[in-house]
């Protein structure tokens, strides 16, 4: 066994037995179970398809901490990381270092007796249909989640139930050498409705690392809007894994914009089981330094009916590197599927790379599926027509950055995290300078 | 207000200008007719600093400056305006937003107070009304879905913000029906007066009836090898340009 796996399953010994819910008897077999399956798996490398531009060694080669759930103390939490969005009115879930912190969270009052939102921990053993029912795991990273599953956020609408402000989630991994592995589990009963924010930031300029999990699942005719919002540090990691199953007429959303970490691995994927389903995946990234994105998503049509629209916008800059993989599978029942993706990505410098790979899996014959991916850079004539008009190369180039990936975040409905994001990537593409 | 001296300038290694000598005054309105091809549209793109040409030889003098070695910025902020033959479509930037930038801009450069949001909103909505452009234009993308007539309006729009003291019109016509083509030289002339001077380029006459120069030069093979009164469109309006090629090679 090589150092680095023995590293993290000596910790999985030592800290086992004090993991919530570790007396029931299938949480203990789940956790062995994957940290058995990690073991195995290992962290994942390019010789792995599924990883084949995205290099872990950056992680693996470090050996990160999983902290004891008593070292996580309220206090440590900077109150202008939870007031970054200025003026959003919402429901706020704080994990700090994965664990749900009470004290910092404002949480929707119970409806017929029943709280919405509650933690992990206090739940998990009632969890076991929910978790035990979980695929296979795709690879390493997944299975070494699993084997630490302790604490999280659970969010459960009945039916017809809606919540009357965006939840946010908010993801805080702060210590040097920390590893943090939430759980987020979303449950939507037929007919109901959430917004969700999962903010991703780290409070300090440490090296840290974040191996999330969130499985959404949609009843009938419910809908989720779903933001993946990253703005962690430079020398921060992050590895998100979402898996949504959707029955009929349910609609999902999500939107995953990452403005930071030195490296980000987003696994998205649904599937529509049921007709009449409709997901929409909208992605930004915008990368400068070294920095790496890997949006990894899956969409599959696995019913009759079903709509998808996937749009992903970035801009790299400097020796950044950005990988898209938009993998569509249309099974063989799935008629009338109607599935659109496209990736565009603007390279603002000769070191920036971005490789892009649709994957179309067709089984059924009656569908309309499209994709398309654009590399591009500045547009000449674009330039030339702002800088005749006495705009400043500079602020040119920015204001055409800008409204570049200007369409996808249109798609983010709530104001002020939109004019939070908007002036987050103003601040990257230059310095002190203002767009409207 | 503007000379250019002995100007070459090539594209990818191609002379298309081969020697420009013109004189503007101030005041003044120069039409510059020519054949497809001539070098027209040349012309326009050097004096505005597009940066795909290679000026190899000759001058150009600005209002005592060097123009030739200003960035397109700064010769917009120092008053020269290009109205573009293809106004560039820009998703995603509102022509409110780039109106405003480039107002400020170059009220900045001149040492002057930046317009808030409501002198600007009242000046814009009384240009705009000058050009007959519906308010709903200023909220769009630039020239974003515009028509060809909607672009050019733009552009005159514009122009008649930014108040240029130079203005070249590249091929303002082309594209435009006769009621369009009124409008937008009713934007220009209303610019006209004894500071501001202005280029027209153009291949018909029809535009110099609405837009009546001081004086009509013939760029042919990158040269101007006639010039005269507005007496001289007319002429190349009844005989073609063919005449004057031949004189000017005999």
């Amino acid at each position: 066994m090589n150092d680095v796996i023995e590293h993290y399953v000596d910790q999985h010994v030592a800290m086992r037995s004090g993991l919530p819910g570790n007396s029931s008897e299938w949480l203990q077999q789940h956790r062995q179970q994957s940290i058995s399956a990690f073991e195995k798996l290992g962290f994942p490398t390019v010789r792995n398809e599924a990883w084949k531009y995205t290099d872990t060694k950056l992680i693996s080669n470090k050996h990160f901490v999983i902290p004891e759930p008593a070292e996580i103390s309220a206090g440590a939490i900077d109150q202008s990381v939870l007031d970054a969005i200025d003026g959003i009115q919402c429901y706020r879930v704080v994990l700090h270092n994965g664990r749900f912190v009470k004290e910092r969270s404002i949480l929707p009052d119970k409806e017929a007796g029943v709280a919405p939102v509650v933690s992990l921990a206090e739940v998990i053993e009632e969890m076991e249909t929910t978790i035990s029912s979980k695929s296979p795991f795709n690879d390493g990273l997944q299975a070494l989640n699993q084997a630490f599953l302790a604490d999280g956020v659970v969010v459960r609408l009945a039916a017809k139930q809606a919540l009357d402000k965006p939840l946010e989630i908010l993801h805080i991994t702060s210590g040097d050498r920390i590893c943090s592995q939430p759980n987020v589990f979303l449950t939507l009963g037929e007919g109901s409705k959430a917004v969700v924010v999962e903010r991703y930031v780290t409070s300090d300029a440490a090296v840290t690392w974040t191996n999330s999990q969130t499985r959404a699942q949609l009843e009938a005719d419910s809908s989720l809007d779903h933001y993946i919002v990253q703005t962690s540090s430079a020398k921060s990691y992050l590895v998100t894994d979402v898996e949504a199953k959707q029955n009929s007429g349910s609609r999902y959303s999500a939107r995953t914009i990452t403005l930071g970490s030195g490296l980000t691995r987003n696994n998205l994927s649904t599937h529509m089981l049921e007709e009449h389903a409709h997901c929409d995946m909208f992605g930004l990234y915008s990368m400068s330094g070294r920095q790496h994105v890997d949006n990894y998503t899956t969409m599959i049509h696995g019913a009759a009916n079903c709509s998808s629209r996937e749009l992903y916008k970035g801009v790299l800059n400097q020796r950044s590197r950005g990988v898209f993989h938009g993998r569509i599978k249309v099974e063989k029942d799935a008629q009338k599927t109607d599935a659109e993706q496209s990736n565009n990505t603007l390279l603002l410098s000769r070191d920036a790379e971005i490789d892009t790979k649709p994957q179309l899996e067709i089984y059924a014959d009656d569908v309309k599926c499209s994709h398309g991916a654009t590399i591009g850079q500045i547009d000449k004539n674009s330039l030339f027509y702002l800088r005749s008009r006495g705009i400043d190369d500079v602020a040119a180039r920015s204001l055409l950055t800008f409204a570049f990936v200007n369409d996808v975040l249109a798609e983010v409905e709530i104001p002020e995290l939109r004019e939070y994001l908007e002036s987050q990537l103003i601040s990257q593409l230059v310095p002190g300078e203002e767009v409207a | 207000m503007l000379s250019i001296k002995d100007l070459h300038a090539s594209v990818d290694g191609k002379p298309i200008l081969k020697g420009i000598n013109l004189e503007v005054g101030t005041g003044e309105v120069h039409a510059i007719m020519g054949p497809n091809g001539s070098g027209k549209s040349t012309l326009a793109g050097v004096l505005a600093g597009r940066d795909s040409y290679e000026i190899s030889a000759g001058s150009v003098e600005y209002r005592e400056q060097d123009l030739l070695d200003m960035e397109p910025e700064i010769r917009a902020r120092e008053g020269v305006f290009l109205a573009f033959q293809y106004p560039v479509e820009i998703p995603g930037v509102s022509n409110l937003y780039l109106l405003k930038a480039a107002i400020n801009a170059i009220k900045k450069h001149r040492g002057e107070d930046e317009l808030d949001a409501m002198n600007f909103l009242k000046l814009i909505k009384e240009k705009a009304a000058m050009v007959e452009m519906k308010q709903e234009f200023l909220y769009r993308s630039v020239n974003e879905g515009f028509s060809g007539g909607e672009k050019k309006r733009n552009e005159i729009l514009q122009m008649a913000l930014l108040e240029p003291y130079l203005s070249i019109l590249d091929e303002t016509d082309s594209g435009l029906d006769i009621d369009a083509l009124k409008i937008v030289s009713k934007g220009v002339n209303a610019l006209r007066n004894e500071d501001r001077s202005m280029i027209v380029v153009t291949h018909y006459q029809r535009l110099l009836e609405y837009i009546v120069p001081d004086y009509v030069h013939v760029l042919a093979d990158g040269r101007v090898i006639k010039s005269g009164d507005k007496s001289l469109a007319l002429e190349l309006e009844e005989k073609g340009y063919g005449w004057i090629e031949d004189q000017a090679a005999a």
